[in-house]
């Protein structure tokens, strides 16, 4: 059989390798389960020599249809769904979900509780790029970046659990506010984390850098062009490096960032190289905004105290009749949101991470889509890939950093 | 998404009788723009009517819609006129059915991954389909030898 391309490997169904009439060019299959795709994401790729010329991407392996799951559950306890989509990053999902339902409630979350989800979501970002770095360097050949990757996450990891039980999968932000408030000395650890990263994110800057072999497999490697960035939909450190100048948190602030100072890096080179210092200085930007919200955190509610959105507290219960009722509803039946439909956007460590929720007046979300940004980053893999060699391809894949959680869903 | 079962659209129009699973306009696509300049975002209802729900591509234009039509299409069976490779995306490509739609229940499809039933290997005269005979396969215990009877083969000649 002289199957040359992948259009017609797929005509046949036929999948792993096809040896073709000619001899130089052959299509590989990599993945789904291949150390260096980063979770189950299967490649297709057409090789002339060693050289990509055709890369697809395919994917689904992880799908478990968690928006139609959505749409059986209470608007408060989608929280548990949603936060499993981008196991990396899972603040940002619950985040973003929270923000869509709140403003479809119309309600507004006490000062508080907006801070503490800064401070979570950008220690969130801090252990999402943590990963990246360690995968970064690993694919790299780097393998002790890994291993410091993984300790600095760990200490943001146990951090995590001092605030919300769990390492990951928080289910931590709700609609409304956070589902309880910061432990006692969580001030102390905060600000540890925080300059144990600033000293830490130097070291790594030093291991790789200026590292010869990091900067030969790194630099003019995976060149993603502005247009071609803008056109694929890439958003996030990707697009950023590709000098598309777009950061939803400068420039369509929530929570409070506006009232924050930080700086969005932007590189022009669009190769890994200008991935990896973008998300290298946004490291340092995430230090720079814990500090200000470690200073500026406010005392008073973490979360909404309306009665028909938060349970009430065994104490209020005890007293009164109507607080035993106001628990039994909410936890029965759940709250009802108005109907309407919204969808808001966070920036997520991989970009524009959105949530476009549809209620029909009930107790649970009538649809429920996640624009999630590795599933919309993957579409620049053949860009960045086509043209450069095999190898480059892994650098390409481990700088787009696609979670396959949140890609498949 | 599908509208059926809703009272009203999300943004307000008003439906007679609420959208039936039957209706012409049951689906609807919304898309989503940003425009970095002007920092703006735009919000773009069609309903895909016809059957199968049918509406133009936007991939030509814009092609990062190429991965959201095909989800669409996956999910929900919405056909994209002038996509250039209109296949299943998440699921399987020989699954049937559009998970998304409302009225494709949960849990109502047996799942795919079927146990192999044990064969009977000690005793070579006795039939095959008398699996897990003697034996506490799921280690509930509860099967009387011979007798046990797999859940999904129930579930399938139902």
């Amino acid at each position: 059989m002289n199957t040359q391309t992948i259009a017609e490997i797929e005509a046949v169904g036929q999948g792993a390798y096809v040896e073709s009439a000619d001899e130089n060019r052959m299509v590989l299959n990599m993945g789904p389960v291949h150390p260096a795709t980063h979770g189950v994401l299967r490649l297709l790729v057409e090789l002339d020599g060693e050289t990509v010329v055709h890369c697809k991407p395919i994917i689904g392996y992880l799908h478990t249809g968690m928006e139609k799951e959505c749409e059986d559950q209470h608007w408060r306890s989608a929280v548990t769904i949603v936060t499993r989509m981008d196991y990396l990053a899972p603040l940002f999902n619950e985040q973003a979900y929270a923000l869509a339902v709140e403003s479809l409630l119309g309600v507004e979350v006490p000062r508080r509780g907006k801070f503490i989800r800064t401070l979570m979501t950008e220690m969130n970002r801090l252990s999402s790029h943590l990963v990246w770095f360690g995968t970064q360097g690993l694919d790299m050949g780097a393998i002790s970046v890994v291993f410091y990757g993984f300790r600095e996450r760990e200490i943001i990891l146990d951090f995590y659990e001092m605030v919300t039980g769990l390492r990951m999968n928080h289910g931590y932000i709700i609609p409304g506010g956070v589902w309880q408030d910061l432990p006692d000395g969580w001030e102390p650890v905060c600000r540890n984390i925080v300059a144990t990263m600033r000293s830490r994110i130097d070291e790594y800057e030093e291991l790789l850098s200026l590292n010869p072999i990091f900067l030969e497999r790194t630099t003019g490697v995976g060149v993603l062009s502005s247009e071609d960035a803008e056109a694929a939909g890439a958003t996030g450190p990707i697009a950023r490096a590709s000098g598309i100048d777009w950061d939803i948190r400068r420039d369509m602030p929530y929570e409070i960032y506006d009232e924050l100072e930080f700086d969005v890096p932007v590189a022009e080179a669009g190769d890994v190289y200008a991935r990896y210092k973008v998300r290298m200085q946004e490291m340092r930007e995430s230090c720079g905004i814990l500090e200000q919200v470690i200073d500026q955190m406010p005392s008073g509610d973490y979360k909404s105290m309306d009665p028909k959105l938060t349970p009430p507290t065994r104490s209020e219960m005890n007293r009164s009749m109507e607080a035993v009722i106001h628990h039994f509803k909410l936890v029965t039946q759940g709250y009802t949101v108005p109907a309407g439909e919204i969808y808001t956007a966070v920036e997520s460590p991989r970009g524009e991470l959105g949530v476009m929720v549809i209620s029909d007046g009930g107790t649970s979300p009538y649809r429920l889509h996640v624009r999630d940004p590795s599933f919309v980053n993957l579409q620049t893999l053949p860009a960045m890939s086509t043209g450069g060699l095999v190898a480059d391809l892994i650098a390409a894949i481990a700088s787009v950093d696609p979670v396959m959680g949140g890609v498949d869903r | 998404m599908d509208r059926s079962g809703l009272a009203q659209t999300p943004e307000g129009r008003a439906s007679g009788a609420g959208f039936a699973e039957d209706a012409d306009d049951r689906f609807e696509i919304v898309v989503q723009l940003l425009r970095h300049e002007r920092r703006e975002r735009r919000t773009i209802h069609v309903v895909a009517s016809g059957d199968p729900p049918t509406v133009p591509s936007v991939a030509e234009v814009w092609p990062t819609a190429d991965f959201m039509e095909r989800e669409a299409f996956d999910l929900l069976g919405i056909r994209f006129d002038g996509h250039p490779n209109l296949t299943r995306i998440l699921m399987p490509d020989d699954w049937e059915g559009h998970p998304l739609r409302k009225d494709y229940g949960v849990g109502k499809v047996p799942v795919e991954f079927v146990p192999q039933p044990f064969l009977q290997i000690d005793a070579p005269g006795q039939a095959p389909e008398k699996v897990g005979a003697g034996r506490d396969v799921d280690g509930l215990g509860q099967s009387a030898p011979g007798e046990r009877v797999w859940p999904h083969k129930d579930r399938k000649q139902a």
